[in-house]
C-alpha cells in the first residue's frame, strides 16, 4: 500500500534507534498506514472506541503516580505500579510540542492473572493517532489484549425506548 | 558533412551544452546557494559573532563555541534549542510551529535548529549557557549500584578540567552503535562534586527500551572514549544558613549526593556549612533499590548534622527492613511535623513525587519559594 | 507550422489532449504521490512550472542550435540535460528564497526531474513544430492538466481510504484501474480539438 511521503518519513522515524531503542514497529512488515486501519477495525468489533480505551489507561497511569514505583492497589482486582525516569521523549508523528514525560505503568489484573505495560507516550499516540503500535514492539498493545485486562467498558447498545 | 566531421561537431554541441550548463548549476551554487558572511548580534551587543551563513543557528552558534540543549543532535524533535530571535529569523517554519507555542511566537522565539542563517541576525542567548562547553573524555570506571543503575566515572580529557555546581546535569552524546545511527544526547546529573578535579561521575538508571541506557548499560566500557556537553541546569545549593531537607528516589540520588560531598569537602574552610542540619529522605520500594549505603553512612560520620533517612514503600520478609517504612510523603510528614520556615527543600525526581512533596511541605510550613526543585519531566 | 490557436493548444493540453490521461505519460510520480490531496497539489504546482518553462527552453535551444547545426536526432540528450540543469536551479532559488515553500516543496523537486511528461511535451512540441507561443501554450497546459488528473485522483484515493478494497489490488493496483477509468472518461473527448 502506497503511502504519502509524510507517512514515510514518519514510519522512518518508527524505526529503532531513532526516538526509542527498538522503535514503535517492531517485527511487523505491514505499513504504517495497515497497522493503524487493521487495528482500527479492531477496536470497533470490540464495540470500543479509541477514547474508551485511553481513558482507562489513564485512570490506572493516575492511581500507580500515587505509589512513587511501588505498588498501588485499585479495586476490584488490579495492581499497578509506575516508574521514572528524566527527560522528555518526542512523538514520532512529529508534531507534540513539548514531549511526554518519561512514565512506565504497568497494570496487572490480578484476577486474570494478565499484565500490561505501557508509558505517557503509549497513550498518547492512540489517543491522537489511534496508533497501538506494530507487532513485536516493545510497548505494543494489542487493542483486544487493553480491552480485556483493563475490562474496558464495552460501549452500551442502544437502548430503544418501550413506545408511551 | 562528412561522417567525421558530423561525429566531431556532434560530439562537440553535446559536451558543450553539457559543460555550459553544469558551469551554470556550479555557479549559481556559489552565487544563490552561497550566502557569505553574515552578522550576529548576541544580547544587544555583548557578543558579536562573524559566521559563514547557510547553516542552521544551531550548528553556527556551536561552532562559535556557544552550546544551546539539544537531545536530538538538531533533527527537529526534542524542542530544547529554544532562542529568542529579534530579527533576521524569516518566517515561521513548519517543523518549528510544532514546538512554539503562540504566546511564544509573539515574543520571537524559535527553534535554532530549524532556521537557517540566512541574513544578519540578532538573538538573545541566556548568560548561563556561555559558561557551557563541550568535554571529552574517556570512560575511567563502571560500577554497578543496582540491578538497574550503573555509577559511570569519565576522567575529562580535552578540555582536562570543568567548573561546575552541585546538583546541575551534562548532555551525554550517544554515538552510533549497534542498535541506533543516529546522533542524540541525553541528560544526566553529575553524581561527583566540583573538587573532583577533571572528572565527572553519573548514576545512569537502564530505561526500558532506552537508546542510551541501553548503550550505556550493555555496550559501554571502561576505556571508551565519550562526548558531553554542559554544565546545564538551575538545581543547586543556595547559600544560607537554613536547615535543608532533600528528598529524591531512584536516580534522582545523583544530584543530592553531588550536593552532600560538596558540603563536606566545604566544611573543612567553611564550618558554618556542616552547622546547617540536614536531613536526606530517599524513597525506594525495597532493599534491593538502595545503594550507596555505605557513603551516606560516611557523610553522616563526617558531617554530624547529617541524618540520612532511607524509606521503603513495600519492603520484602527477607529484606528485615528495620527503619522507616511507607510512602516517602507520609514519612516525610511524621519527622518533619510543622518545622517552620527557616528550612530550604531541595527535591529530585518525577514531576508526580515533586508535586506530592511540595504539598506536604507547605503542610509542614515550608513556603514554595523555599523549594527547589530538579523535575525528570 | 501550422494556424491552430494558442488559446486551442492550451485548452487541449489541460482537457481533451490530457499528458497523463490521453498520452499515459508521467505515471510513476502521478501513482506514488496520488495517495493524499495536499501533497499532490504541492507537486502538481511543481510539475507546471518545470513544465511549463523547459518547454520554451527546449523550443530554443532546438530553434537556435540544433537546427541550424543538424543536429536534430540528438534532440532526447539534450532535452534531458537542460531538464535536469533547470530543476536543480529551481531547487536552489527555492531554498534561498522562501525556507517554508523549499520544506513543503523540496521533497518533490528532484523527483520531477526524472518525470517522463515533461520530456514527453518538449518532444510534442518538436514533432508538431509549435511556434514559440504555441510551445508555452501546451507546456503550461499540458503541466496544469497533469496537476488536475494527480489531484483528482489524490481526491478519490482518499475518499477510497476506508473502502474494502481487495488485497492484492490494495495500493498501486486500484490506482492504475481508477486511471484506467478516468483516461477511459476523457477519450470521449478526442478528437474535440485539432492540436497538429
Amino acid at each position: 500500500m502506497r503511502q504519502s511521503p509524510e507517512q514515510d518519513a514518519i514510519e522512518k522515524r518508527l524505526g529503532p534507534g531513532k526516538t526509542s531503542r527498538d522503535g514503535f514497529l517492531g517485527t511487523d512488515t505491514r505499513h504504517l498506514g495497515e497497522i493503524i486501519v487493521e487495528d482500527d477495525l479492531s477496536v470497533k468489533r470490540l464495540d470500543l472506541t479509541h477514547a474508551a480505551i485511553v481513558d482507562r489507561m489513564r485512570f490506572f497511569r493516575d492511581a500507580a503516580e500515587e505509589g512513587f514505583g511501588g505498588v498501588v492497589m485499585v479495586p476490584p482486582h488490579f495492581e499497578v505500579r509506575s516508574d521514572s525516569v528524566r527527560g522528555k521523549i518526542s512523538c514520532p508523528f512529529g508534531h507534540q510540542g513539548g514531549g511526554f514525560a518519561k512514565n512506565t505503568v504497568i497494570v496487572e489484573n490480578t484476577r486474570l492473572n494478565k499484565q500490561v505495560m505501557y508509558t505517557d507516550l503509549t497513550i498518547h499516540l492512540i489517543e491522537a493517532h489511534g496508533f497501538y503500535q506494530g507487532r513485536g514492539a516493545y510497548f505494543r498493545t494489542d487493542p483486544a489484549v487493553l480491552a480485556e485486562v483493563l475490562e474496558v467498558e464495552r460501549l452500551a447498545p442502544p437502548v430503544i425506548p418501550a413506545g408511551e | 558533412m562528412s561522417p567525421l566531421e558530423t561525429f566531431f561537431v556532434s560530439v562537440g554541441v553535446i559536451t558543450a551544452i553539457a559543460t555550459g550548463l553544469a558551469f551554470l548549476v556550479v555557479l549559481a551554487e556559489m552565487t544563490i546557494g552561497h550566502y557569505g558572511r553574515m552578522k550576529i548580534d548576541i544580547n544587544n551587543g555583548e557578543k558579536l559573532l562573524d559566521v559563514e551563513g547557510g547553516q542552521s543557528l544551531l550548528t553556527t552558534l556551536k561552532e562559535e563555541g556557544i552550546f544551546i540543549p539539544s537531545a536530538c543532535g538538531g533533527r527537529g524533535s526534542c524542542g530544547l534549542c529554544t532562542l529568542k530571535v529579534t530579527s533576521g529569523g524569516g518566517d515561521y517554519l513548519p517543523t518549528e510551529l510544532a514546538w512554539i507555542k503562540p504566546e511564544s511566537r509573539e515574543k520571537g522565539i524559535r527553534l535554532s535548529c530549524q532556521i537557517k542563517v540566512k541574513r544578519d541576525m540578532s538573538i538573545e542567548v541566556p548568560s548561563r549557557l556561555f559558561s557551557i562547553k563541550e568535554f571529552s573524555g574517556q570512560v575511567e570506571y563502571i560500577e554497578d549500584l543496582t540491578h538497574d543503575i550503573k555509577r559511570v566515572r569519565i576522567r575529562l580529557t580535552e578540555p582536562a578540567d570543568i567548573s561546575y555546581k552541585a546538583g546541575q546535569f551534562m548532555q551525554l552524546a550517544v554515538p552510533e552503535y549497534e542498535l541506533s545511527s543516529e546522533q542524540v544526547s541525553r541528560a544526566y546529573s553529575m553524581s561527583s562534586a566540583p573538587h573532583e578535579t577533571g572528572l565527572v561521575e553519573f548514576m545512569i538508571r537502564l530505561v526500558p527500551n532506552g537508546i542510551c541506557t541501553t548503550w550505556v548499560h550493555r555496550y559501554l566500557k571502561e576505556g571508551d572514549r565519550v562526548s558531553l556537553t554542559g554544565p546545564f541546569g538551575e538545581f543547586f545549593l543556595q547559600e544560607t544558613s537554613r536547615e535543608i531537607i532533600c528528598i529524591a528516589g531512584g536516580s534522582g540520588m545523583a544530584p543530592i549526593r553531588s550536593i552532600l560531598a560538596d558540603i563536606e569537602h566545604r566544611a573543612h574552610a567553611q564550618p558554618e556549612i556542616a552547622a546547617r542540619r540536614c536531613r536526606f529522605f530517599f524513597g525506594a520500594v525495597s532493599r534491593r533499590d538502595l545503594f550507596v549505603l555505605d557513603e551516606m553512612q560516611r557523610l553522616e560520620a563526617s558531617l554530624p548534622a547529617f541524618t540520612f533517612i532511607p524509606a521503603l514503600s513495600a519492603p520484602k520478609p527477607e529484606d528485615a527492613w528495620q527503619g522507616e517504612s511507607g510512602l516517602i510523603t507520609d514519612v516525610v510528614r511524621k519527622h518533619l511535623g510543622t518545622t517552620g520556615s527557616e528550612v530550604e527543600a531541595y527535591l529530585c525526581g518525577s514531576p508526580g513525587m515533586i508535586k506530592a512533596c511540595i504539598s506536604v511541605l507547605n503542610e509542614c510550613g515550608i513556603p514554595v519559594d523555599r523549594i527547589y526543585y530538579d523535575s525528570f519531566g | 507550422m501550422n494556424e491552430i490557436s494558442v488559446l486551442s493548444i492550451f485548452l487541449a493540453a489541460v482537457f481533451t489532449n490530457n499528458i497523463l490521461l490521453t498520452n499515459y505519460l508521467g505515471m510513476c510520480s502521478f501513482l506514488a504521490v496520488s495517495s493524499e490531496v495536499k501533497a499532490s497539489a504541492g507537486l502538481g504546482i511543481a510539475v507546471t512550472f518545470v513544465m511549463a518553462v523547459t518547454s520554451v527552453l527546449n523550443w530554443l535551444v532546438e530553434q537556435y542550435i540544433l537546427v541550424p547545426l543538424d543536429l536534430v536526432y540528438m534532440r532526447y540528450i539534450v532535452y534531458i540535460v537542460v531538464i535536469a540543469a533547470f530543476v536543480q536551479l529551481v531547487e536552489m532559488i527555492i531554498e534561498r528564497v522562501s525556507d517554508s515553500l523549499y520544506a513543503a516543496l523540496g521533497i518533490f523537486l528532484p523527483l520531477i526531474t526524472v518525470n517522463c511528461a515533461i520530456l514527453g511535451a518538449t518532444l510534442f512540441i518538436a514533432i508538431r513544430e509549435y511556434t514559440l507561443p504555441q510551445a508555452a501554450a501546451y507546456g503550461a497546459g499540458g503541466g496544469l492538466g497533469w496537476a488536475m488528473a494527480i489531484v483528482a485522483m489524490a481526491g478519490i484515493r482518499q475518499k477510497m481510504a476506508r473502502s474494502r478494497v481487495p488485497r492484492g489490488l490494495s495500493g498501486a493496483g486500484i490506482s492504475l484501474v481508477i486511471t484506467g477509468i478516468m483516461a477511459l472518461a476523457f477519450i470521449g473527448f478526442s478528437g474535440m480539438i485539432r492540436v497538429n
